[in-house]
């Protein structure tokens, strides 16, 4: 089962171009742009470069839009006549739920993944700490696939979390700074760190990569917090399509 | 009795469903479920396999009692939905062994099983192409094959037929039929006669969920027995005529379509001149008369024809 969801959301080729090309581009892109302002300061620690800052907000950013993975396949297994085909067998819909979800983690995992790589050989980008990078990356990827799909499920419509996701993976990554940056006030300077799940992410990472460790837990104690919270959530929410 | 349901009502909000619905199914039966668009006929299925609850009355299934919980009975039953249930992503053998190991099959026995399966659905040697380049008809076999892996004791097949190339059809027809041979029970559902007829040893006429009549072909065919048949074809007919046709007392029932009256008399036409009389002035073009079939048995009852769409 395991197995079978992993080789069908391997297929989606549409959605790794999206998941892993866009980013890239982006990177890319605004590493072209800003290519004079090569060092960015941060409050305290060490001063970490502008590409690496990208990356981390991209590949985080994407994460969320990697939320999709899980949610529509859940959506076309349970949302449709395939449902009551899968509830007419004695397989536990619920282990068919955790199998879309574990799998879509572990794609969602191997795009952000070839986004680092492709960051840091393609266009140099330097990435310290990496297992510990790695470690906040994976808590960020399983909070935004649980959250897809307990949006998803909550509100029964695949397009409405769609369009909540989407909404949110574009506004995160501007309340996060990535596109421009925000003007330096104490309450401007907090949505940037701590208001989205996707800056808290940020957050946790910059301050590993600046070897500041009071940051990097203020970023990630919430958004693990956060994770927890929607896992007790996903259990009701698995038992409302399944019965 | 491997299906029994008796006095069985669904409601959907104010529409009923299934309406004092009653049916028995024995072992080794190929039992036709006839009926309309929205008789019940998928309603029927889903509260035999436990996919809804029901208001009121008792299913049990393989002699247990249905409470939609109940593993045991999801594990002998082969579901074939009235949708397409496979995923077109993947080749034919990926659906063949993931709709397999739902069934707790090993990984043996899916690799055996799937073979002996494509062969069964005259699908060997596209086994490995995905599914969404197969035809409809393909894809119908391979909607079936995939509620065929563990082996079921029943099948239910839900418009297994729906949709397809003629050629298909009777493809999937016989080897339903080879299926009934080896003593697998079948639920078959249709708004096709021809297919029930076919496959069917025991027919339920359902309308409006309820049962209307059940047996045999021949016992339901002599059940209107003596009921003539005529069809007279007009250039233009009208809805005023056919109440006009229905009003005259010796007549049992009166259907139209494609400027076709189908009237049905009992004991023979003895009123001839009474109903041309009625629709002379509709041009009339053609005069038949037939014998009936299940079709008319199904019209003689409801007072509709059966298929409302071709
Ligand atoms: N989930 C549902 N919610 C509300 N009404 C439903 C639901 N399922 C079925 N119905 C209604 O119950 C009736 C019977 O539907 P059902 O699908 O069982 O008919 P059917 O005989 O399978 O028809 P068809 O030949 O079109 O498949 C219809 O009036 C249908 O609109
Ligand atoms: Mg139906």
């Amino acid at each position: 089962m395991f197995k079978f969801n992993l080789i069908r959301s391997s297929r989606d080729i549409f959605a790794h171009l999206i998941l892993i090309a866009f980013p890239v581009l982006l990177i890319a892109f605004f590493n072209f742009i800003f290519k004079g302002t090569a060092i960015v300061s941060e409050i305290n620690g060490t001063p970490i470069p502008y590409l690496t800052v990208l990356t981390v907000g991209f590949a985080l950013t994407f994460q969320i839009y990697g939320s999709s993975l899980s949610f529509e396949t859940m959506g076309s297994d349970f949302f449709s006549p395939m449902r009551d085909r899968l509830l007419a067998s004695p397989c536990n819909p619920r282990s068919l739920i955790i199998s879309i979800l574990t799998t879509s983690m572990l794609v969602s995992f191997l795009q952000t993944i070839v986004v680092l790589l492709f960051a840091k050989f393609v266009l140099g980008a330097l990435l310290p700490s990496l297992p510990f990078v790695m470690a906040v990356m994976i808590l960020s990827i399983v909070f935004h696939q649980l959250l897809g799909s307990v949006i998803m499920l909550a509100s029964g419509s695949v397009k409405t979390a769609n369009i909540i996701v989407s909404t949110y993976g574009s506004i995160a990554p501007m309340l996060a700074g990535l596109y421009f940056p925000l003007p330096d006030t104490p309450v401007i300077l907090a949505v940037e760190k701590y208001l989205t799940p996707m800056a808290l992410g940020k957050t946790a990472i910059l301050g590993i990569l600046e070897n500041n460790t009071g940051q990097a837990l203020a970023g990630t104690l919430p958004l693990l917090a956060l994770t927890i919270g929607l896992f007790f959530l996903m259990r009701p929410m698995i038992g409302k399509v399944t019965s | 009795m491997i299906i029994h349901i008796e006095n069985v009502m669904k409601r959907f909000g104010n529409n009923l469903a299934l309406d004092t619905f009653s049916l028995d199914v024995k072992k080794g039966e190929v039992i036709g479920l006839l009926g309309p668009n929205g008789a019940g006929k998928t309603t029927c299925i889903r509260a035999i396999i436990g996919l809804i609850p029901i208001d009121d009355g008792e299913i049990s299934v393989f002699g247990i009692h249905q409470d939609g919980k109940n593993k045991e009975i999801k594990r002998r039953i082969g579901y074939v939905t009235q949708e397409l249930t496979i995923y077109e992503e993947m080749t034919a053998k990926e659906n063949l062994e993931f709709f397999g190991s739902l069934y707790g099959m090993t990984k043996e026995q899916l690799a055996t099983r799937s073979l002996e399966v494509a062969k069964i659905i005259g699908l060997e040697g596209r086994m490995r192409e995905k599914t969404k380049h197969f035809s409809g008809g393909m894809k119908r076999r391979l909607n079936i094959g995939c509620s065929l892996m563990h082996d079921p004791e029943l099948i239910i097949m839900d418009e297994p037929t729906v949709g397809i190339d003629p050629q298909s059809r009777n493809f999937i027809l016989e080897f339903v039929k080879q299926l009934a041979t080896k003593g697998t029970t079948i639920l078959y559902t249709s708004h096709y006669i021809e297919e029930v007829e076919a496959v069917a040893s025991n027919i339920c006429i359902m309308d409006q969920g309820h049962t209307i009549a059940s047996g045999t072909l021949p016992e339901l065919i002599a059940r209107i027995k003596g009921d003539a048949h005529m069809l007279i074809d007009v250039r233009i007919a009208s809805e005023e005529k056919l109440k006009a046709l229905r009003a005259i007392p010796e007549i049992k029932e009166v259907a139209l379509e494609n400027n076709q009256y189908h009237i049905i008399v009992p004991g023979g036409i003895t009123i001839i001149d009474k109903i041309i009389a009625e629709i002379a002035d509709q041009t009339i073009v053609n005069i038949n008369s037939k014998q009936p079939n299940l079709e008319d048995v199904f019209l003689t009852l409801t007072g509709k024809q059966l298929r409302d769409e071709a």
